[in-house]
């Protein structure tokens, strides 16, 4: 699992491996295009960055990852089981109201650019500003000053 | 549908459970990016089980990713910054502003 991992490079790769499998998710929900950027994004960018940063923190002392000694790991445990256990009885209880089978598909990839820039278009350039206001902020801040 | 809403809310503990758990401020990352991606198999879940189904869901989850992985830029280089301050990031450790 990407979080259990001993060696933070397997966590990673594990990571890449259930972003694939979200991608596979899309796929079998008629959102190939969004499997294909969830590919490109995640898979592409988002884990060779991290790969890079564990590259560049890396020490060789294995560090004490869980904070075990005070009880934090059983009880963030059984918080996070509990409420994944409670969202998935709602769900499940709610079940029979939700639709077992989808209704057939009609969403051509075509039909994605016209609703992304003709119904939403304020948000795509907000979205712009942002991306690039934050790739030169993270620049910044990882610049080494001399 | 259900099972997909099963899947999102496994993925919503794992990543609480790292969140809550794990000391390593890149697995604190990691937890964050499935938190994230719990949320968008949601998002198109729900609009393709709609009747019709809705091109919507997709839009947003497209948003969405950019900014997941905008933050992972930034979180990573905060990070950096972090460990070239402290050679540590180890979040508990971290607590220099603790008077």
């Amino acid at each position: 699992m990407a979080l259990q991992a001993k060696e933070l490079i397997y966590g990673a790769i594990s990571l890449a491996v259930s972003f694939i499998g979200i991608a596979g998710f899309f796929v079998s929900l008629d959102a190939p295009y969004l499997a294909m950027l969830q590919i490109a994004v995640y898979v592409g960018a988002v884990v060779v960055l991290i790969l890079f940063t564990i590259m560049l923190v890396r020490r060789d002392e294995p560090d004490k990852d869980e904070a075990g000694e005070t009880g934090e790991g059983a009880a963030g445990l059984w918080l996070a089981g509990l409420l994944a256990v409670s969202i998935a009885g709602i769900a499940a209880l709610a079940g029979p109201n939700l639709p077992s089978t989808p209704p057939p598909a009609n969403l051509p990839i075509s039909q994605l650019g016209p609703v992304l820039a003709g119904v939403y278009p304020i948000p795509l350039i907000i979205l712009a500003l942002l991306l690039s206001g934050a790739l030169l902020g993270a620049l910044i801040l990882a610049k080494v000053e001399r | 549908m259900v099972s997909y809403l099963i899947v999102s809310a496994a993925l919503l503990g794992i990543g609480i459970y790292g969140l809550s758990v794990k000391r390593n401020a890149i697995r604190i990352l990691f937890a964050v990016e499935l938190i994230v991606n719990a949320a968008n198999l949601n998002f198109v879940a729900f609009a393709r089980y709609m009747n019709p189904p809705k091109i919507s869901g997709q839009v947003i989850v497209f948003y969405s990713i950019a900014a997941a992985a905008m933050e992972a830029a930034v979180g990573l280089a905060l990070i950096l910054v972090a460990f070239r301050l402290n050679s540590t990031i180890d979040v508990r450790k971290l607590n220099k502003l603790k008077g």
